[in-house]
């Protein structure tokens, strides 16, 4: 029976320069406060309607690009587990997953209230079938589906086998939605149907908040990702579990 | 090639023959997707249904009990304790074939069942016949492409539970939305085959897809 310590140190644990990974999360984190300060008390543009909900688009789009981010980083780590039976690599392929999934619901949260004060003023409607936020639904009930299937089984190697495939079969039918969920409603959202994309509308000082949005809510999820897996990383060096 | 076929083939008569002999599967599915059309029918009771209400209620019922009929398919294997034969006599791709054709029927026939029943029941008009057959075919394919290998899936799950509809149900949103749109078109006030050309090449993408990446996925779940 190996020591606590030992079973701490064997396996190659993954080579991380400590001192690299702690300056690049301070940067991250400093950006993330920066960007929420800036996105906040910087003064916007006032159109009509719109006025400071405009301010929704330093946090709501980002969130998107950092789902899509994740379900790429899933999905890649599905792959390579399926190739390499290691189980790092599902224990990436979960936390990406989980991670993106709050980052998932936050931009769906923030897209609903802001639609509820903008596009559908003065009505009740806090759902509406925008193919956007439909897609963004199914995704979630998606990744849902896939942290459930994962508590049904006992032994780590089926059960990081049988979700990665889930994982990947339930991907190929999202690009499907793209094309036929425009067709079903029309869509009041920015980019779609001749509505001009932000790139159009955006003022020009408002892009100096919106891009380093991007890159640090990205860097966020990075940071979060990379901690929940080093914990579950220890977790499965401890047990030889993953779940 | 040939002997690839011959195993897909044995696979699927296997199939047909046992379900022939117990005919459980088949007679559970009729009285579910009889009793599903009953209750709807009663709770709509009187009211007129619009085109796009009624195709969305049959498909509905349509998903639901495929959903639960294919769900079987791999879990009785393991009950049976036939699993092992299968794994020393065929090879995985076979195995998935010879289902994936089992199952393609078994919905196909659901599908011709519940549309007849849901026309007798709630008294809807078909005016594209052709149209409507070719929507039932497609979303078959569709249905049981997608649900063969999530039936795998399940039959090696712990519990084996009602996990399957979970599953398959986030996947299903894109032939859903097809085949409801391509029926509603068959009815009346639709435009036939004229308004529907994008959902029917939806429908026979989205099929392919499934099937080429369950035929890629199938051999890490069927063998251990």
């Amino acid at each position: 029976m190996p020591t606590l310590t030992e079973r701490l140190t064997k396996g190659g644990s993954p080579k991380v320069n400590v001192e690299r990974y702690r300056t690049i999360r301070t940067i991250v984190l400093v950006a993330v406060t920066a960007v929420a300060a800036g996105g906040f008390l910087l003064e916007i543009p006032r159109i009509q309607i719109l006025e400071h909900t405009a301010r929704n688009l330093y946090f709501h789009v980002p969130m998107w690009f950092t789902l899509m981010a994740a379900v790429l980083v899933s999905a890649y780590h599905s792959l390579r587990f399926l190739q390499t039976g290691d189980l790092r690599r599902d224990v990436r392929a979960r936390e990406a997953a989980l991670v993106g999934v709050v980052f998932g619901i936050l931009g769906l949260l923030t897209g609903m209230v802001w639609a509820r004060f903008t596009w559908y003023q003065g009505t009740n409607i806090w759902w509406n079938f925008d193919p956007k936020q439909s897609m963004a639904a199914v995704q979630l009930l998606i990744y849902g589906a896939y942290l459930v299937l994962r508590t049904a089984f006992d032994e780590p190697q089926k059960r990081g086998r049988i979700a990665a495939v889930y994982n990947l079969f339930a991907l190929v039918t999202v690009p499907f939605l793209l094309y036929i969920l425009p067709r079903q409603a029309p869509s009041l959202h920015p980019g779609a149907d001749g509505n001009p994309a932000f790139s159009d509308f955006t003022a020009p000082s408002m892009r100096w908040v919106l891009y380093p949005a991007f890159a640090s809510f990205i860097g966020l999820f990075w940071v979060i990702y990379t901690q929940r897996v080093r914990a579950a990383l220890l977790k499965l060096r401890l047990y030889g579990d993953t779940d | 090639m040939l002997r690839w076929l011959h195993g897909a083939w044995a696979v699927f008569e296997k199939d047909i023959k046992l379900e022939l002999r117990s005919r459980y599967a088949i007679n559970t599915m009729l009285l579910f997707v009889l009793s599903a059309l009953f209750l709807t029918a009663f709770a709509v009771g009187q009211e007129t249904l619009t085109p796009r209400i009624e195709s969305a209620l049959l498909w509905i019922v349509i998903v639901f009990a495929a959903a639960l009929g294919l769900g079987r398919s791999f879990v009785s294997e393991q009950e049976r304790g036939t699993v092992l034969l299968l794994l020393l006599h065929t090879q995985g791709g076979m195995v998935y074939a010879g289902k994936l054709l089992f199952n393609f029927l078994f919905v196909l026939g659901l599908n011709l069942l519940a549309m007849a029943t849901f026309v007798l029941l709630v008294g809807v008009q078909v005016v594209a016949p052709g149209l409507l057959l070719t929507t039932l075919v497609l979303g078959a394919l569709g249905l049981a492409g997608a649900t063969t290998l999530l039936a795998a899936i399940i039959a090696r799950t712990a519990t084996r539970g009602p996990l399957l509809p979970v599953l398959v149900f986030p996947m299903l949103i894109p032939l859903l939305l097809a085949v409801v749109t391509a029926t509603r078109h068959a009815l009346p006030d639709g435009q036939g085959w004229s308004a529907v050309g994008d959902e029917l090449l939806t429908l026979v993408g989205f099929a392919g897809v499934v099937i080429s990446a369950s035929i890629i996925l199938f051999d890490y779940v069927w063998y251990d």
